[in-house]
């Protein structure tokens, strides 16, 4: 009997090795693929967050609500633009983004423009209106595809088609942490809403904006120009944070089944001490008997 | 002279966050120049050199297409879709692609849409050429 478990054991051996060999390919696959991904992202983070804050500024100043940009529309249908990854194998990094849309999207009525093959998957295995599913993989979105959505989500924006545009991705805060969060892109009287939710009232007095040469040609210059860029932006921050998501996740994988492996030899190593015992034992008393 | 916090952002990076004395660049309406205390003031930015003037008065160029300004409250943000300092243009590689655009151009059956991207390119080649740094 012990030498029908001692091979169970050395088979389950063998089999953890391999699987920590492909976590471990993984882990090194994706720090090494991070390296550069983090580089992208600390240049996409300082327009993302200057633009932001831009918006909010104009959004609190203006008072002017001549663009369909810029006014509150009463149409209740929002569009959400989820930045998922292509793969699984990354901890928590769709779940997470996943459960953070359903508390957002409580009680509204929305459909999803998916990016990103596990967002895609997602929203049709939920039986969510999906706006277009062009762009599928995450990995390939150049800047000139952000240019393509920010068109065609600006084109249905102005058949009204929804009234709201929010965009969810997930912010690599730092190589362990990553949070998913949900940035407005119009119209341009949320970004107003989002700052009075979450500081205290500001002044009443409302700083005037001189727009030239008017407001409408300004806002239809410039609306495509900063859905492409933060849309750019937020997937390269976004793609950084599943690798960094990725590397953790492989990485505790890789330890977990060192820890097995140790675990198992010491099991095995006992086995096969007591079989020796076993034997010798038996030989003595064999000896003995004669 | 008055100065004011300018910040320079691309898609490729924040490219300047400083004081400065006046930007000078090309908006869809016109040239144009902001001073200190601009009152607040926002534009979309068309296709031109952009020139900023230091604190010590010293000036640095750049090829500047596309985006925004704001000037808000003595805070400028200029987001650019691309933002090239003069002095790291390949001048080189800008004349190749304005007489690539030019050949093609040439071209009489040419369809729309790709005449709309040739005419773009040589555009953007232009505006690198004039602000490169000579």
């Amino acid at each position: 009997m012990a030498a029908a478990n001692m091979k169970a054991v050395k088979l389950r051996i063998r089999s953890v090795q391999n699987t920590m060999q492909i976590t471990k390919a993984m882990q090194l696959v994706a720090a090494s693929k991070l390296r550069k991904a983090k580089e992208k992202a600390d240049k996409s983070k300082p327009y993302f967050t200057i633009m932001r804050e831009t918006l909010v500024e104009i959004a609190k100043g203006n008072t002017d609500f001549q663009s369909p940009y810029t006014k509150q529309v009463d149409n209740d249908k929002w569009l959400y633009v989820v930045i998922a990854g292509d793969r699984g194998l990354a901890g928590g990094y769709n779940a997470n983004l996943f459960k953070f849309m359903e508390s957002e999207t409580k009680g509204r009525d929305y459909m999803v423009l998916p990016i990103g093959k596990k967002s895609v998957e997602y929203f049709r295995q939920h039986g969510v209106e999906l706006f277009t599913e062009e762009y599928a993989e995450v990995a390939k979105i150049s800047v000139s595809d952000c240019f393509g959505i920010a068109k065609l989500i600006c084109d249905a924006y102005s058949k009204r088609k929804f009234g709201h545009v929010l965009l969810c991705y997930t912010d690599f805060v730092s190589m362990m942490t990553q949070t998913p969060r949900s940035s407005s892109l119009l119209p341009l009287a949320d970004f107003a809403e989002e700052v009075r939710n979450a500081e205290e009232p500001e002044k009443a007095v409302r700083d005037l904006i001189l727009y030239e040469p008017d407001s409408e040609t300004v806002f239809n210059a410039i609306v495509p120009e900063y859905l492409a860029g933060l849309l750019y932006t937020s997937i390269n921050v976004s793609v950084a944070s599943e690798l960094a998501a990725r590397r953790t996740a492989m990485e505790a994988a890789t330890d977990n089944a060192g820890e097995m492996i140790e675990k198992l030899s010491l099991y095995y190593n006992r086995a096969r001490q007591a079989s020796i015992t076993q034997e010798i034992t038996e030989i003595v008393a064999g000896a003995e008997g004669n | 002279m008055a100065t004011f916090r300018l910040q320079v952002v691309s898609m490729d990076g924040l490219e300047y966050d400083g004081e400065v004395e006046r930007i000078k660049l090309r908006t869809i309406h016109g040239d144009l120049a902001i001073l200190a205390r601009h009152m607040n003031y926002v534009t979309a930015i068309g296709m031109g050199t952009a020139t900023v003037v230091f604190e010590d008065g010293t000036e640095r160029k750049a090829a500047c297409i596309g985006g925004m300004l704001s000037m808000m409250n003595n805070h400028c943000r200029v987001i650019p879709t691309t933002w090239e300092w003069g002095d790291e243009i390949d001048l080189e590689r800008a004349m190749e692609a304005k007489k690539r655009a030019e050949e093609r151009l040439q071209d009489s059956n040419l369809e729309l849409v790709q005449r709309v991207n040739a005419e773009a390119k040589l555009y953007r080649a232009l505006v690198r050429i004039g602000s490169a740094k000579k």
